[in-house]
């Protein structure tokens, strides 16, 4: 799900004051009031349509280029608020409660409509090509549906000649641009502000937001919901202002033309799409009457060249030539973030006595093959147990079943006393445990405190329209970041860091999320000798002082013995031994599993 | 004092430059807006259409043009579809600002136009045929409609071929059901069956399971009114290979598709208000006039083409009779000319459409149609009864 | 009944050639490549150049399957190649392609449909009832090309190696085998495959800039409840097309056009696997 291309360096703008992206609104409101009555009408009329089909565009961007979902299906949404306007105003006439009624039936259509695709593409676990294969099954469907109506639906002809509200174009001229206007400030808001960065987060590492406690799916649902309903308020208004319908507004063909304008514009950038969208709708008008086959083989040749070697479209490339024409007065670096600590959520020692981990003959086998069998063990508060064992003992696919309730074949796994069942990650995550991946994930293109913001998304969500200053982490999390030196660097974006500092902040991420039992997948891989110990020293900080469970996997024998409480020994899926540092690293079956380690320990004790 | 001299000459110049730029608006040609799907579904017959268009002004322009003002033409690529017909229409009417719009469409194309025509308050004719009922204030239409193309097929099976039972197969969009719709009413009104009516969607390719069905039913006939262009082509190899070899009446593939179907298409019945090979003198003047105009790039004139090359002669009739340009004087001039065309004699009298010579042909083995039958004046019926 | 029956096989047997080449790209390269019905189309007009030539039908189909290939050859350099990590890119990137081989052949083909003489003509008695030769023809190279895909996959050296690479490139790299070369050679034989397809589907349609296009769909939701497997997809093929047919025959042909679609994509909802061994 992570695409490499795509971790876009989009640019932030300097100050996080709402009051720039409204001003820049209220300025397009006043050009569009004068453009109405100072344009030709022919040039009216065609903007009309391209500021409601860059409003659609607008959509697509935010799924797309922000979240990752490509859907070919804003342009069914599109044609669901604009039938609904047609298939009333001609059956039952006009008036000002019947399309108050249409408009109510086309954004609810639409909204159960999407809630449907939703279920279909959204789960965990589902691959973003299905998603793809839904949105693009469903304009296909509802053309289909269309054609079938007869003269109902007015079929392939569409339906024309309805009444409709009466006031002059430049009129809705204004009311176009105005929607256009509103929503390109209300998403721009929404990107630039703390929960935008979610969106970026999900398209860059799904996997990691969800292991962060965000239920990825029911999000990407809900985005998908409000977008659909604001292209079927678009389709509506179209509706409106054309008077008249047809099945290729709802079509996947239009449908696939809105994802090439956002491609062409610049995915993931909000203007990018809306002025391409324009551009080419615009300039459609009139060129394509000149070269009617040469237009479609231009474009689609520019499409193809933008998706292989420009994929960021052409606004980066405008933007860039803006931005060192026009020096910046301004200094150009953003504010810094700055940590604070926050209060404790939680009790410390709510339970003592129960468990904090507790598995009971966990199995996992593919097919015939038994990679886990008759796991069972508790875990403590307060203790640093290390699961150690051969390559291919089952040690991470352990932690797996841990962290995910689907992962396990049978048997049960309870965290903090509750009994995980089948739950997904995101809600084994509220019960209390933090996963720690193997190799560090975090989101490339984000910066240290916006990636740990994202993991105090569950926690305190943050604000959707403005960025704050402060970040409250926990205890823990900061003192991880102040051992490390990542708190003098908010502000670096991840891909610069180096690879322990990447292990750090995945670790002060999952902190942050106040967890009482973590999971840590080999975290010393890849560190220097001089982090390992910094590391080493967290770890029991966490059990000791903080009294958090932690699960260790780790191949270093010398790391594991000075810092464990307890050692469990995984051999061919099953716990050979589990005690005391002591007796295990000293056991011949120990010696017998690690045979050629024997000496490292044996000097080490 | 002197400025008087001054003021003399700036207003001679200010008097010599209106009577210059009247000159010059007296001299502006008419426009005749084409708005036709140059890109698209029609894109194939396209090209007709406008060669048809090209011969008519070039003629009229060669006698005086309208009312002394030469002719000239506006040719928008509507797409063949809504989304290009409202950019289309919009260009010819806001820009180009066009007398008149005169040409044929897809009808998902002519609803998009419409609107923008009742805003721009500019007549048009419309010359394809269609499903009918389509009206509108500032609209003609100069082509058929399933009530005139029906009949000659049905009451020629029935005669010919004592035909009693039929099975109608049809794409599924708006015209393939209008046209099957009133097939299906008029081959019960005059007492046949029908044992069948099944559509495919407007792309679909496999005709198998409805080829089944039909051989099952075992019909006398078999009526058709597929999409243009590829849907035909599919349906008659599909129903030759399953060896289908019924009466077959096409009502919705012209001469040139028929040509290029090759041996599958032999013993197809046609039926229109216009063959190549009609046998009077107009037409025999118009196509040796085309043959003259575009030599070696002449596409074969037809059904869809013609009519637009009769639409521009009437639209001149209805100026000269009104004596005006001004389209509430237009309007009611076109339903009171008339026009002797290679198709006969138009004339747009009854509800905004026309009684037309209508012409029952056969494809033969080398790809012509032989005229078999003709129908003279067969009535449009009411179209819109709400105009007059 | 039996009509009903030789139907459902002998539709199984043209979605299961023309979506062969589909599936051979997914199973190797895990993307959906949306220009095969722009190589159908070419299949197609290469059948259309024969027959301009003055030669029999039968030549058609290496001369499909030799532009396909080539064509397979730029289309992976040019556009495949390049976008390996970001498959939901190729899809994008795909598409336009077919867009540009549509345009480039309209603009030397022009718009027309182009008719392309059957070799086989007629229907012929079978099993006391009469269908369609060319039909039942078509269910006898469906098994060809299975078979010969088989062989192909399993018989030889490239095809030992590419079901290497379909289980794990990461091993297969570290083993030595170019995975690579091995993208490459498949993609120019799903290609191939595909343009084949387009030639062989001539007889039963007719050729236009965009007879491709109403395949994609349906081809592509084949081939994801296939996985990789050509025996998921022969499955696939009977019993999804199976049901286009039923609901064609007994429902209406507009709704057994949605039928593969929509039925493949609640399968996936319920068992992402599709007809694939789990």
């Amino acid at each position: 799900m992570a695409e490499p291309v795509s971790t876009l360096p989009l640019a932030r703008s300097a100050s996080s004051s709402w009051k720039g992206p409204v001003a820049i609104g209220i300025l397009a409101l006043v050009i569009l009031a004068v453009g109405s009555v100072s344009l030709p009408t022919f040039l009216v009329n065609n903007m009309i349509r391209a500021f409601l089909y860059a409003a659609v565009a607008l959509t697509v961007d935010v799924l797309w280029g922000y979240t990752g979902i490509l859907t070919f299906g804003q342009s069914a949404f599109f044609g669901i608020g604009a039938y609904a306007a047609g298939l009333i105003f001609t059956h039952e006439g006009f008036s000002w409660s019947l399309a108050a009624a249409a408009l109510a039936a086309g954004l609810g259509v639409s909204w159960v409509v999407s809630r449907a695709v939703g279920w279909l593409a959204f789960y965990h676990g589902a691959s973003p090509l299905y998603a793809s294969v839904v949105t693009l099954v469903l304009p296909i469907v509802l053309v289909q549906g269309i054609y079938s109506g007869g003269e109902f639906t007015g079929s392939s002809s569409g339906l024309s000649g309805f009444d409709s509200i009466d006031i002059p174009l430049e009129a809705w001229f204004f009311i176009a641009g105005a929607l256009l206007t509103v929503l390109a400030v209300t998403a721009w808001l929404f990107v630039r502000s703390d929960a935008g960065r979610l969106l970026v987060a999900i398209r860059e590492n799904e996997s990691r937001c969800e292991y962060l406690g965000i239920d990825v799916s029911r999000y990407k649902a809900r985005l998908m919901d409000i977008c659909a309903v604001i292209a079927a308020f678009a389709g509506f208004l179209f509706a409106c202002v054309q008077m008249v319908v047809a099945p290729e507004y709802a079509g996947f063909v239009f449908g696939t033309e809105l994802v090439i304008w956002v491609a062409l514009g610049g995915r993931g950038s909000l203007i990018g799409p809306i002025v391409g969208a324009m551009l080419i709708d615009v300039g459609s008008a009139y060129l394509s009457g000149n070269l009617p086959y040469i237009w479609t083989l231009l474009v689609g040749v520019a499409f193809v060249v933008v998706i292989v070697a420009m994929p960021r479209g052409l606004a980066p490339v405008v933007a860039s030539a803006v931005r060192r024409a026009v020096p910046r007065r301004r200094g150009t670096a953003p504010r810094p973030v700055a940590f604070l600590a926050a209060k404790p959520r939680e009790k410390a020692d709510a339970d003592a006595t129960r468990p904090a981990l507790s598995l009971t003959n966990v199995q996992k086998h593919f097919g015939s093959l038994k990679v886990l069998d008759g796991i069972s063990f508790d875990a403590h508060a307060g203790e640093l147990l290390s699961l150690i064992g051969p390559n291919g003992a089952g040690k991470s696919t352990l932690m797996r079943c841990i962290a995910d309730g689907a992962e396990r074949s049978s048997g049960r796994v309870t965290i903090g006393g509750t009994d995980i069942g089948k739950l997904a990650p995101y809600d084994c995550v509220a019960l209390g445990v933090g996963r720690k991946f193997q190799t560090a994930t975090v989101f490339e293109s984000m910066s240290v405190a916006e990636a740990l913001r994202i993991a105090r998304h569950r926690v305190s969500p943050p604000s959707k329209w403005k960025r704050d200053a402060t970040l409250e982490l926990p205890q823990p999390a900061l003192d991880v970041l102040r051992l490390t030196g990542l708190d003098r660097i908010p502000e670096r974006e991840c891909r610069y860091l180096s690879h322990g500092q990447k292990q750090a902040l995945e670790l002060a991420m999952v902190l942050a999320l106040e967890p009482r039992t973590v999971l840590l997948d080999e975290p010393t891989a890849g560190l220097t000798k001089q982090e390992r110990t910094q590391i080493g020293e967290i770890f029991v900080a966490l059990s000791s002082q903080y009294r958090m469970c932690l699960l260790l996997v780790e191949h270093d024998l010398e790391f594991v013995q000075q810092i464990s409480s307890r050692i469990i020994v995984l051999h061919q899926g099953r716990i050979v031994m589990d005690g005391g540092v002591h007796d295990v690293v000293h056991s011949d079956l120990v010696r017998a599993v690690y045979a050629g380690e024997t000496h490292a320990a044996e000097n080490a004790a | 004092m002197k400025a008087i001299p001054t003021l003399i000459r700036q207003a001679g110049t200010l008097v010599m430059l209106a009577m210059a730029s009247h000159a010059v608006l007296a001299a502006d040609p008419v426009k005749i807006g084409v708005p036709v799907g140059l890109s698209g579904a029609n894109s194939v017959v396209a090209p007709s259409v406008v060669q048809a268009a090209q011969l008519a002004v070039d003629e009229i322009n060669a006698k005086g043009g309208i009312l002394g003002r030469q002719v000239s033409l506006e040719v928008a690529d509507d797409g063949s579809g809504a989304a290009g017909a409202q950019k289309a229409f919009d260009s010819l009417i806001f820009d180009k600002k066009v007398n008149a719009l005169i040409s044929m469409e897809t009808s998902a194309a002519r609803n998009a136009g419409l609107p923008i025509v009742t805003r721009g308050k500019v007549p048009f004719i419309y010359t394809s045929f269609y499903e009918g009922r389509s009206c509108n204030r500032y609209m003609y239409v100069d082509a058929w409609v399933p009530d005139q193309q029906v009949a000659p097929i049905v009451d020629y099976f029935v005669k010919q071929y004592h035909a009693k039972t039929f099975f109608l197969i049809g794409s599924d969009y708006a015209f393939g059901r209008g046209m099957l719709d009133f097939t299906k009413t008029y081959i019960e009104k005059q007492g046949g069956k029908v044992v069948g009516n099944e559509y495919l969607p407007m792309d679909g390719s496999d005709w198998t399971p409805i080829i089944s069905k039909l051989q099952g039913a075992k019909p006398d006939a078999i009526i058709t009114s597929t999409a243009g262009g590829a849907p035909n082509v599919t349906l008659t190899k599909q129903l030759r290979a399953a060896g289908v070899r019924v009466p077959y009446g096409n009502l919705a593939v012209d001469e040139g598709t028929a040509k290029s179907m090759g041996v599958d298409a032999e013993g197809i019945y046609i039926s229109g208000s216009y063959v190549t090979n009609i046998d009077t003198p107009a037409n025999k003047t118009f196509m040796a006039a085309m043959q003259k105009r575009f030599g070696s790039d002449l596409k074969t004139p037809n059904d869809l083409s013609v009519p637009e090359y009769e639409a521009i002669y009437l639209y001149k009739a209805a100026v000269e009779k009104s004596g005006s340009f001004d389209t509430a004087k237009v309007i009611p001039a076109l339903a009171q000319v008339s026009f002797d065309g290679p198709r006969g004699t138009i004339q747009m009298s009854k509800q905004r459409h026309t009684p037309l010579t209508m012409y029952l042909g056969q494809v033969q083995a080398n790809g012509s149609v032989k005229v078999i039958q003709s129908f003279k004046n067969v009535d449009p019926g009411a179209q819109c009864p709400a105009l007059k | 009944m039996l009509n009903l029956g030789l139907d459902i096989a002998t539709t199984a047997a043209i979605l299961f050639i023309v979506s062969a080449g589909l599936l051979m790209v997914f199973g190797v390269m895990k993307i959906i490549n949306f220009s095969h019905g722009a190589f159908l189309t070419v299949g197609g007009y290469a059948s259309v150049i024969v027959a301009h030539a003055g030669l029999g039908w039968w030549w058609s189909v290496p001369c499909a399957l030799a532009v396909g290939f080539v064509l397979g050859m730029l289309v992976e350099r040019f556009i495949v190649r390049p976008l390996y990590a970001r498959p939901l890119d190729a899809i994008l990137a795909t598409w336009g392609l077919g867009i540009i081989v549509g345009q480039i052949i309209t603009l030397i083909f022009g718009r027309g449909v182009q008719m392309v003489a059957s070799p086989v003509d007629g229907a012929v008695p079978f099993l006391g009832t009469q269908y369609s030769a060319y039909r039942l023809i078509l269910v006898g190279v469906a098994v060809l090309v299975a078979l010969a895909l088989g062989w192909l996959v399993n018989g030889t050296r490239l095809g030992l190696q590419t079901r290497a690479v379909i289980m794990n490139e990461a091993l297969a790299r570290g083993l030595g085998i170019s995975s690579a070369r091995v993208r490459f050679m498949t993609f120019c034989t799903g290609a191939a495959l595909a343009s084949t397809a387009g030639c062989l589907i001539t007889p039963l349609a007719s050729v236009d800039p965009n007879m491709g296009v109403p395949w994609i769909v349906g081809a592509f939701m084949l081939v994801l409840v296939s996985g990789s497997s050509l025996v998921s997809l022969a499955v696939a093929s009977l019993v999804l097309g199976g049901a286009q047919v039923l609901v064609s025959t007994f429902v209406n042909p507009v709704l057994g056009g949605l039928t593969i679609a929509v039925l493949a994509a609640v399968l996936l909802r319920f068992r992402p696997e599709g007809f694939a061994r789990g």
